[in-house]
């Protein structure tokens, strides 16, 4: 599998060219253009706390569990995908660590890497953002995708990252939900709601925008529903 | 006869700006509305091209598809022009072939380019998305935009393109819309909107351009942050 990121930063688009038989697993929707021999189904994937039941309840809360999976069964077919909204993509290549994604910023992977949609790290968040996190393990390459810019904090120690800017982080990291300030209130009233304060050695992958704050200062500006 | 505009693309590919330079009393079409600045000796004409039955045709074909005329006067001079989204500008030369372009996309072109309106709308569309095309022929320059960036994709044979990401194609590609089941949420019965896998199958030799993102998506997003009516 061959990717190539085209346009960067802002309008960025990846080129994944498959070998023959080759599986490239994808967020659903984000598929552009591809080569007319390529197969391409789309299948429910189902997290631990599974079932029909959470899988129910993981729509109600916004979650999209649908992936493509597209197959090419000649050499050199392509693909071509990109995010939704304006920002940047990365390829991580997992290499038997594991990485929590933000769900809205995994685009796409190689087939040998797992998706799990059960993490539940982050089960007492209670910030009215439907965020929830994917779990990646195996090998292969996956593609992320950032709101905005896409940078790199390696941490040694301890760090603190609000919830919003997360795009990923690798699981050698330990970490808790905490407020920014000293206090609930001043945490509240400084607009800092929630943060995730890191420990131990590991990268965590940082967008320069918070999607959520962007919507919501847009969105409160549109006629009502 | 028709010599080439001279132009250059700035701030490409998120937030490309055409900057034509036209030659002393060289005309060139533009898309009403999108004259960002320009030299005092160009003068600006409205023009409703091909009578009233070809306006009527592009105001089904588009929202506001006027063009208006742009002629440097006197002296040579130049001419901004900024499309009504950000993102990329494509220029394309004309040969007595044929373009075909989405109906929002187009930019700007030579006075000697025909556009001629195609409807293309309801032929297996459902759900709000719509693919109007316009259609240009014969000899010039003609300029065309994207949200987002534009990939240019030589085909040969066989190509899939979501519906909503497509920018312009050469006429010499057959097309036709069609579901394609494996990208379709419908058979997994989730009763979720959308994703009904639209895909345009293009077929043929030809040049295809497609764009990195897509205005609904945005639209999309945005939706559920909207305030609520409080009654």
């Amino acid at each position: 599998m061959n990717i190539e990121l085209l346009h960067q930063p802002d309008s960025a688009i990846a080129r994944v060219v498959l070998d023959a038989n080759e599986e490239l697993v994808a967020q659903a929707g984000c598929m552009i253009a591809m080569n007319g021999s390529i197969n391409a189904s789309t299948t429910l994937r189902q997290g631990k706390g599974g079932g029909i039941l959470g899988g129910l309840k993981r729509m109600v809360a916004g979650e999209s569990l649908f992936l493509s999976v597209f197959r090419s069964p000649i050499s050199g077919g392509e693909v071509f995908l990109a995010p939704k909204l304006m920002g940047d993509l990365l390829t991580y290549e997992m290499k038997g660590q594991e990485l929590v994604v933000q769900a809205t910023s995994y685009l796409a992977s190689e087939s040998g890497v797992d998706i799990d949609l059960g993490f539940q790290g982050f089960k007492s968040l209670f910030s009215g953002e439907s965020i929830f996190w994917l779990s990646l393990s195996g090998y292969g390459v996956v593609l992320l995708t950032s709101f905005g810019g896409i940078y790199k904090i390696p941490v040694n120690g301890e760090y603190i990252v609000d919830t919003g800017h997360i795009v990923a982080f690798e699981k050698s990291l330990n970490f808790d939900i905490t407020k920014a300030g000293s206090s609930w209130l001043s945490a509240f009233l400084g607009g800092e709601g929630l943060v995730c304060r890191f420990k131990g050695q590991g990268n965590v992958y940082c967008q320069t925008h918070n999607p959520g704050a962007f919507g919501s200062q847009v969105g409160s500006k549109l006629p009502p529903q | 006869m028709s010599q080439q505009i001279s132009y250059k693309i700035e701030h490409s590919p998120s937030y490309a700006s055409l900057v034509i330079h036209l030659k002393t009393n060289e005309t060139v079409l533009v898309e009403s509305g999108a004259m960002a600045a320009m030299d005092t000796c160009i003068k600006m004409k409205s023009r409703a091209k091909g009578g009233l039955m070809k306006g009527l045709g592009r105001m089904v074909s588009g929202e506001s598809f006027f063009i208006s005329e742009f002629t440097a006067e006197g002296k040579s001079g130049e001419l901004y022009v900024s499309p009504g989204v950000p993102g990329d500008i494509c220029h394309y030369y004309l040969q007595g072939n044929a373009l075909m372009i989405q109906s929002s996309g187009f930019v700007a072109a030579s006075p000697t380019v025909e556009i001629d309106t195609k409807f293309q709308g309801f032929k297996g569309f459902f759900s709000g998305e719509s693919l109007f095309l316009i259609r240009a022929t014969g000899i010039g320059d003609i300029w065309f935009s994207s949200y987002g960036a534009i990939v240019e994709i030589p085909v040969a044979g066989d190509y899939v393109v979501d519906t909503s990401y497509i920018v312009a194609f050469e006429d010499t590609l057959n097309y036709n819309v069609e579901m394609l089941g494996g990208l379709s949420f419908r058979g997994l019965r989730t009763g979720i909107l959308g994703g009904e896998g639209l895909v345009c199958r293009f077929n043929g030799e030809g040049r295809l351009w497609v764009q990195s993102r897509e205005l609904y998506s945005l639209i999309n997003f945005l939706n559920p942050f909207r305030p609520t009516k409080s009654n």
